[in-house]
């Protein structure tokens, strides 16, 4: 057995490395199994939401529960609170990570735009629909400050460059999904 | 929890991998592929001792595991979670490949202080692990299990699927033939 980083000699077993590489990769054909049942999860996931159009705003919460940084408490948002202190939460942050995807001009386009109606749109919706939609922004708000503080310490993080850009999707599908209920006009 | 004690709280990137995976995301769950391959691949080596088996072993694992993401408590450990399905993937394969050895339910240890498995003087990790090699499966498992990856009586006999008093017996039947084998005292 071939060991890596293993001392020379050890006084106890619990000193044996518990950790050994393989010789190989061993995650492509991890991933060419259980990619096929990846792409059908994601398959189906989406057939049901367009068959639940009323629960939509279950997928958004979803969609938060997937980021997942932990655990979050989301601010306190009240339904009957005014939207704006999300609008200026969810503006650019000055300063923060621009990455590739965040910067772009389209999606940063599609988010102001989303944003300007997002007001509008709450106040449309049932209380109870306004506050989860209120509480996941928040969450997402939430966890990207978390992203960003973590990557203002260690800015080459691959990981968190990722988590960022994924939470960043996530804010973008709620908004979409407001957005998209809000013209049905059959709410959230 | 106030906003600055979230701040402070580490983030518990594990977490937010499985929860991501759980959602079909494969580059996520290749993260805890790479984060945790090399003590599912150290388990699964020990246990079966030949390295493409352990190779097999490994996928199956990480596949299995993918397939049971939805019953994983997030609560839990994911690297015990992943033991425990390595270790069921090792005895299937062995099962397969030959008759279960006898299991052994005498000689049960003394209880009272479990042995941290300290050698008498040192050993070269080569001649250990050679030594662990050698050993009867059910003895090695044990072994392996509660002296190397540190799980305890109950935890290891659970993952084995064999009653408490078998692991420990197995463990004293262990000790006493690394002993022989290394000529030192294994205490």
């Amino acid at each position: 057995m071939t060991e890596r980083g293993a001392k020379d000699s050890v006084m106890t077993l619990r000193d044996l490395p518990q950790a050994i590489e393989p010789a190989r990769d061993l995650w492509p054909q991890i991933e060419a199994r259980i990619g096929r049942n990846g792409v059908r999860a994601v398959a189906a996931g989406g057939a049901r939401r367009g068959a639940v159009a009323p629960l939509r705003w279950l997928a958004a919460a979803a969609m938060v529960g997937c980021v997942a940084v932990g655990v979050w408490i989301g601010r306190s948002m009240l339904p009957g609170v005014a939207p704006a202190p999300l609008a200026q939460s969810a503006r650019p942050e000055s300063g923060a990570l621009q990455t590739a995807w965040v910067s772009d001009p389209r999606y940063q386009r599609e988010r102001e735009q989303l944003m300007r109606s997002l007001g509008a749109q709450l106040a449309a919706l049932p209380p109870a629909s306004r506050a989860k939609v209120m509480a996941s922004l928040a969450t997402i708000q939430q966890a990207k400050q978390e992203l960003e503080g973590a990557l203002g310490r260690d800015p080459g993080n691959a990981l968190l460059q990722e988590l960022l850009v994924n939470t960043y999707q996530d804010e973008m599908r709620v908004l979409t999904d407001v957005h998209e209920a809000s013209d049905a006009g059959k709410g959230i | 929890m106030t906003l600055a004690q979230v701040e402070d709280s580490p983030i518990d990137w594990e977490g937010a991998l499985v929860e991501r995976a759980r959602a079909g995301d494969t580059r996520a769950f290749e993260r805890l592929y790479r984060e945790h391959t090399g003590r599912v691949y150290g388990l699964c080596l020990r246990m079966t001792r030949e390295p493409h088996t352990a190779e097999d072993c490994t996928q199956e694992t990480f596949i299995n595991a993918w397939r049971a993401l939805a019953q994983f408590e997030t609560r839990s450990s994911f690297g015990t979670w992943l033991h425990r399905i390595a270790v069921n993937v090792a005895l299937a394969k062995r099962r397969k490949a030959a008759r279960d050895e006898p299991v052994v339910e005498a000689e049960v240890e003394e209880q009272g202080v479990e042995p941290v498995w300290t050698l008498e003087t040192p050993v070269e990790v080569q001649e250990i692990e050679d030594a662990i090699g050698t050993l009867p499966e059910g003895a090695r498992d044990a072994l392996v299990l509660h002296a190397l990856y540190g799980y305890s009586h109950t935890e290891a006999a659970q993952m084995l699927g064999v009653a408490e008093g078998t692991c420990k017996a197995q463990l004293h039947r262990a000790r006493k033939l690394l002993r022989e084998r290394l000529n030192v005292e294994v205490g």
